[in-house]
């Protein structure tokens, strides 16, 4: 091995990419080459500050992906509505210029289709004018509710469910995982135990509950609850949510699923 | 738990595990996206659009257990794009304190990563992926669509120019 081949190699040595025989034989050259040696020095040092470099970036801006999963409402309730208000009526708007013309050159089944769609959307549009927020202190913090308009649910119901919501964002803002246990069904202490990551959030970050539906009871018997919330760590800019299932076992209320939605 | 599984869980519907994979990757890739934009804003928004491709187009994904080297190549194409489409609007002047990101390491590391940002930027693109992206030479070889010799000595080449310049930025602290 001549002192160009060791150069060439050095990244590849240090990195450990080479095959025994071949780190044998540079290792003994760098012992008998003072520049090779030099060489190393320098090219082991840079190498070792880049190798983890990329773990001090952190973005503020967090992709989340949607999930595929949805929890299905029973009847009409507000939240997933408020959601997704924006796109309903900016297709609504688009529609109401560009689908006429496009339906005329479709087939007859897709032209039905999006007037079915067109339709859905006109009542979806009507349930988010009939949505009304107001602030409320629960749990010692000032949460915007956002009425669900379902109203058959007790006002001890009722806040048993948001309650437990809130209680459990605050343990997984404090990394209790026990407490987390403690709070779900078999079905969540399982998905705990395995992705305890996906339960836990910025340790020790400040909570901002920006906005909480009323629960409202699906007709399988789950309580469901979001809520919109930021941090003063991880989600400080912006906001995410956290979509609850709530099931009543004997007399208390367990999570029996949370999932996380931008 | 292994990309590779997190990967088939995305794919069975399960949104969380594609988040797993993506707070598992987000800084690296990240890193390597400002390395190669050198603005920490274009970096944010390449990183965006290649995570959502990377949720939309994950069935396309033939051996899953290349999540990294994949999900590598959405970014170089993101940062593309970003950088093709940067040229028809002014680009924001980068600000001397992270803004876009936090960053959560050691103080000399800003200084390194200034450095780096004055190489070449085909010496910026392997330097992030061997090092930020931790891709072996053969599968940087496969992202750039370059020989694995050529991608080797185009190493050896970024790493001494980045000595040179870390040498410069030393020369010009200690004056």
């Amino acid at each position: 091995m001549n002192c160009s081949d060791v150069r060439d190699a050095l990244e590849s040595y240090i990195a450990d990419d080479l095959t025994d025989a071949e780190s044998a034989r540079l290792a003994t050259h760098l012992t008998e080459c003072d520049e090779c040696a030099a060489e190393y020095e320098h090219t082991r040092e840079v190498v070792s500050r880049l190798t983890g470099l990329a773990d001090a970036f952190v973005p503020r801006e967090r992709y989340v992906p949607r999930p595929a999963y949805v929890p299905r409402p029973a009847g009409g309730w507000g939240w997933r509505i408020a959601a997704i208000a924006a796109s309903v009526i900016a297709i609504l708007a688009v529609g109401a210029m560009s689908v006429p013309a496009i339906a005329r050159q479709l087939p007859l089944p897709v032209a039905r289709e999006i007037d079915a769609l067109e339709s859905q959307n006109d009542s979806l549009r009507e349930r988010v004018d009939e949505l009304t927020v107001r602030l409320e202190t629960i749990g010692g913090a000032e949460v915007a509710i956002v009425d669900t308009a379902e109203g058959d649910l007790s006002a001890e119901e009722n806040s048993a469910v948001q309650l437990l919501a809130m209680a459990f964002i605050r343990a997984q803002y404090a990394g209790d995982l026990d407490a987390l246990a403690g709070m779900g069904t078999d079905r969540l202490r399982a998905d705990l135990a395995t992705h305890p990551d996906d339960y836990l959030r910025a340790q020790g970050a400040d909570v901002v509950f920006a906005q909480m539906t009323e629960a409202v009871l699906a007709e399988d018997g789950t309580y469901l609850v979001f809520v919109r919330l930021s941090d003063s760590v991880e989600w400080t800019d912006s906001q995410y949510q956290e979509n609850f299932e709530i099931k009543r076992v004997g007399d208390r209320y367990l999570v029996d699923f949370m999932g996380m939605d931008a | 738990m292994e990309d590779q599984e997190l990967v088939a869980r995305a794919l069975a519907g399960d949104a969380r595990s594609f988040t797993t994979l993506v707070r598992r990757h987000e800084r690296s890739l990240y890193a390597t996206a400002y390395a190669i934009t050198r603005s920490q804003w274009d970096a944010a928004d390449a990183v965006q659009d290649a995570l959502a491709e990377a949720y939309v187009k994950l069935g396309s994904l033939r051996d899953p257990a290349r999540f990294g080297a994949w999900v590598s190549r959405i970014v170089i194409n993101t940062c593309n794009t970003v950088l093709r489409r940067r040229g028809r609007v002014l680009p924001m002047e980068e600000p001397p304190e992270p803004q876009a990101f936090v960053w959560d390491g050691p103080e000399d590391g800003i200084d390194l990563m200034r450095a780096i940002q004055t190489l070449s930027p085909d010496h910026r693109e392997v330097i992030a992926l061997r090092y930020f992206r931790d891709l072996k030479v053969a599968d940087i070889a496969e992202v750039l669509g370059t020989p694995a010799g050529t991608v080797k000595s185009r190493i050896n080449r970024a790493l001494a120019a980045l000595q040179a310049a870390l040498g410069r930025t030393e020369q010009e602290v200690s004056r």
